[in-house]
């Protein structure tokens, strides 16, 4: 899909302490599209996500969303601009029901006030039934979701990404911990987001990552590597190189 | 000039006691994440051990000082050890879990000793006044900063060129992992701990001649010291000791200035203000939080 | 379903619980009783306002008693200012600013003329104290352990600013020998039914709002935010805004019941802004139960009717504060949800029982393990 780039973080450095984690990143993501973000470990995926929803702030370097800048803006404002993440840690709430955690997500409008005199079960309850249902938790959905499994607390995670309803959709290795065939219900679930909504995925389940993105890009120590379609990169030198040579883990 | 440098030197053993209690809870904060209310209560059992074995059995300060660091290291390894250690994923409930120890150990002396308020004697060879660059100073003031001063090299001696404080940062960093090496993780927090309470136990001998001792002079020494640690920065040793002597120094300009009272609570505004700019404190280390 | 019925069991709990504090007067006739028990719901209310902002968002507020002992002097000022002239000090002074020599009465103690303004001061002067400190301190995302002692330095600075401050404050001994207040022709004397009804129905609104707050959309957020308060960020709300409302509003009720305890007490004095009260509020709160309201009110009841049964001299207080101070450590390591969780426990494991009695015994075992673990929201 081509258009006006949707995302666009130009020259970004992150530094930790005088730990370069990410040095002059350029990435370019169309709307609509689902691009996979590779490499390994500590090639700064994850803090290249970490900049994009505000989580950290760049020491240089420019993010623009749609053509605004939100380079300094903080996590709240930026997700309210329409940047939803699920991150690699388990985060939800434990000690509300599973229900109650979809509406954490589901719910539209944010300020203290008007949400004062507004009551949880309301119109949203559909929806909500759908979406848990769409990710088999519609079982659970009035236990807390600390008594999940771990499997099942990936999905809720996932479900909770889908009831933000984000415009762009970060996902931190959304498959950890997965079995191939919950891989595969995950990535039609990507592939029909795709259009609708843009997607960044961090993985290393190259058969997931073939299966879902148009274009991929290989991070290492910080920097872009390599980006193309999966065929492209499988075959470049560098990339092979940087995984040790190891052919193994791109044929994976 | 002449009324500058005598305020300084006040503000210097307020901070080098502030130093001292905070250092203790720093350290306990900073390597075990709990934050012991009963620290006040600490320095104040070491103000009443100093009179106790003062008015008991004779004993100056000065050769009290190891004996109180023992005695009050004792109470506190008995804490962690009955309690403190039931509580270390919930910080929370570790803050009022050790409130409730501090209300027990205040009332335990209210109850056996008495409420009355009772003096310790400075050592004799201490209350006279040294001349120091053409200003008279009071020897103990100079006394209780030089042991502070050393007591903060020997906690980084201890902490960083050690083998115990080599375990204690393995330790602190990831306790599974040390375990995994073979670091008795319980004992070193238990060690780390009474060494806390033992720094308070000491800053509680060193002000019983200045001040008073009662049951309840130990809740101003937690909050002041605590205040020491949010401005400083946890985890950061130059951190507890500058802002001890920055928070140290402005009360005692301030107290001077007006009162006391209105010191702290100028004080308390400003490390209000200075936590909102910021947040990690003014030495703080920026990592990668997953 | 099941939630609904939770729902309504709840309701009726709390009506329940309502009529019955509603229904004291009828059944006791002595005053010096009546009194008392206006005291215990005092705390009751006190004690509910903290458990809003501690177990529903999480937010510890070791100071809650600034908020109290704010509100009691608002009330006190306004009762002071109208005390007839014959303990008044001359030119309307109260009395010990003429023995402090102050020569006229201060520009902030001019307003409280006005029983209006002393109501409305006794909410807006804790909530606005409260605004200010959340302002920085939220803002700032620092994390719970240090609100909780920031909190507790505030109490200690204010409590000292108001000893220190005798000649507008009344200093040590506070704001002794007020009159009674006369609100639209009642007359709120301390030991009158009603003063006891003013308290009881303050308690019962302040329950059912609660419960109704509480089960609202903020309500929600909130009690994700004491989950997982990084993560709410990430959804798109302002953790910090939402943190400083529950704790405004905590503030208010707490001041409200201050200027309440004015009226029970007939005096206000630093003791109610001290550390030992705002101790006993927080022990209060968690052996009633943090996450309930009307657990938490009735931690501060029973536990207070207990020690007044009791007794009320100094020594036996001190013997007092040692169980209290045992009796937290206790409920902290064994009952972090209270006393009301037991409650809950039982209620649940009986349901449990008879619906699994059937089938998959091992499912059922799990789940009341996890029962047991689980927290409580009421």
């Amino acid at each position: 899909m081509e258009g006006k780039n949707f995302l666009e973080l130009k020259k970004i450095a992150v530094e930790f302490s005088g730990f370069q984690a990410v040095s002059d990143l350029d990435l370019d993501v169309a709307k609509g599209e689902l691009r996979c973000l590779i490499g390994p470990n500590g090639a700064g995926k994850t803090t290249a996500l970490d900049v994009i929803c505000g989580k950290v702030k760049p020491k240089a370097g420019q993010i623009t969303l749609n053509g605004q800048d939100i380079t300094r803006l903080p996590e709240y404002r930026i997700a309210r601009r329409g940047v939803g993440r699920k991150f690699q840690v388990p985060s939800f709430f434990r000690e509300l029901s599973v229900r109650d955690n979809l509406e954490v997500a589901y719910c539209k409008r944010l300020g203290v006030f008007s949400n004062v005199v507004r009551f949880r079960r309301g119109a949203e309850t559909d929806g909500l039934e759908k979406l848990a249902e769409l990710v088999g938790l519609q079982d659970f959905l009035d236990q807390p979701a600390g008594f999940l499994s771990h499997g099942q607390t990936q999905w809720l995670e996932i479900a909770l990404l889908l009831a933000q309803n984000s415009e762009l959709i970060l996902m931190d290795e959304p498959t950890a911990g997965m079995t191939s065939q919950e891989t595969m219900h995950t990535a039609k679930i990507f592939n029909a987001l795709k259009g609708r909504h843009t997607l960044v995925v961090v993985e290393h389940d190259m058969a997931f990552v073939r299966e879902i993105s148009d274009i991929i890009t290989v991070m290492h120590q910080g920097k872009v590597l390599a980006e193309g379609r999966a065929a492209d990169i499988q075959s470049d030198p560098q990339v092979m190189e940087a995984y040790l040579g190891s052919g193994g883990i791109l044929h994976a | 000039m002449s009324v500058i440098i005598p305020q300084l030197s006040v503000g210097l053993s307020i901070a080098s006691i502030l130093l001292i209690v905070a250092l203790g809870l720093a350290i306990i904060y900073g390597t075990m994440g709990v934050i012991n209310l009963a620290h006040g209560e600490f320095v104040m059992l070491g103000a009443y051990a100093v009179w106790f074995l003062q008015t008991y059995l004779g004993i100056g300060l000065i050769a009290c000082l190891l004996l109180v660091f023992a005695f009050v290291g004792g109470v506190g390894w008995l804490v962690e050890r009955l309690l403190i250690r039931h509580l270390y994923k919930r910080p929370l409930d570790t803050i009022l879990a050790t409130w409730g120890v501090g209300v027990i150990l205040q009332q335990t002396i209210r109850l056996s000793v008495g409420p009355e308020l009772r003096y310790v004697k400075m050592p004799d060879f201490l209350t006279s006044s040294v001349h120091f660059f053409g200003y008279e100073e009071s020897a103990y003031r100079i006394f209780i900063f030089v042991l502070a001063v050393a007591l903060v090299l020997i906690t980084y001696f201890l902490f960083f060129r050690t083998e115990f404080g080599l375990r204690l940062r393995a330790v602190t960093q990831n306790p599974e992992i040390a375990r995994c090496f073979g670091i008795n993780a319980g004992l070193t927090y238990s060690l780390t701990f009474a060494y806390g309470a033992g720094l308070a136990g000491i800053a509680g001998s060193l002000v019983s001649p200045l001040k008073s001792v009662s049951p309840d002079m130990g809740t101003p020494y937690v909050v002041d010291a605590f205040l020491v640690v949010v401005v400083g920065g946890v985890q950061s040793l130059l951190g507890t000791v500058a802002s001890s002597y920055l928070i140290g120094q402005v009360s005692g300009v301030l107290a001077f200035i007006s009162n006391d009272t209105m010191a702290k609570a100028l004080v308390f505004f400003g490390v209000v203000v200075l936590i909102r700019l910021f947040p990690r404190g003014l030495f703080a280390m920026r990592v990668r939080r997953s | 379903m099941n939630s609904n019925r939770q729902a309504i069991l709840r309701i009726i709990g709390y009506s329940i619980f309502c009529a019955a504090i509603l229904a004291v007067p009828l059944f006791v006739d002595d005053a010096y009783l009546l009194n008392k028990f206006a005291r215990y719901l005092v705390f009751g209310i006190l004690s509910l306002a903290l458990s809003l902002s501690w177990g529903y968002a999480g937010i510890l507020n070791l100071g809650q008693a600034v908020s109290f002992g704010l509100g009691s002097y608002c009330m006190a000022m306004a009762l002071k200012l109208r005390t007839i002239p014959i303990q008044t000090g001359a030119g309307g002074l109260p009395d010990f600013m003429v023995w402090n020599n102050v020569k006229t009465l201060p520009w902030f103690w001019q307003p409280f003329h006005s029983y209006t303004f002393a109501i409305f001061a006794g909410i807006a002067v804790p909530t606005v104290v409260a605004f200010l400190l959340g302002w920085f301190v939220f803002r700032a995302r620092v994390n719970g352990v240090y609100i909780a002692i920031i909190t507790l330095a505030m109490l200690v600075v204010i409590n000292l600013v108001i000893i220190d401050q005798q000649s507008y404050t009344g200093g040590f001994n506070g704001i002794t020998d007020l009159t009674t207040l006369t609100l639209f022709g009642i007359a709120f004397d301390a030991y009158s039914t009603a003063t006891y009804y003013l308290a009881a129905i303050t308690l019962s609104l302040c329950l059912f709002l609660g419960l109704a707050f509480v089960n609202s959309k903020t309500g929600l957020i909130l009690q994700a935010i004491r989950d997982d308060e990084t993560r709410v960020w990430y959804f798109g709300y302002d953790v910090a805004a939402y943190q400083n409302f529950i704790f405004c509003v905590s503030a208010a009720i707490a001041g409200f019941a201050g200027m309440l305890y004015t009226l029970v007490m007939e005096f206000a004095s630093p003791t109610f802004l001290g550390v030992p009260i705002s101790l006993s509020i927080v022990i209060w709160c968690a052996v009633g139960g943090r996450s309930s309201l009307v657990g938490s009110a009735l931690g501060a009841i029973v536990v207070t009717g207990v020690q007044g049964s009791l007794s009320e001299t100094p020594a036996f207080l001190d013997i007092w504060m040692l169980i209290m101070g045992a009796l937290f450590i206790f409920v902290v390591l064994f009952l972090p949800n209270g006393i009301i969780s037991l409650v809950d426990v039982i209620a649940r494991s009986r349901a449990r029982h008879s619906r699994d009695t059937a089938a998959e015994p091992i499912q059922a075992a799990k789940r009341s393990e996890a029962i047991s673990r689980q927290s409580v929201s009421r």
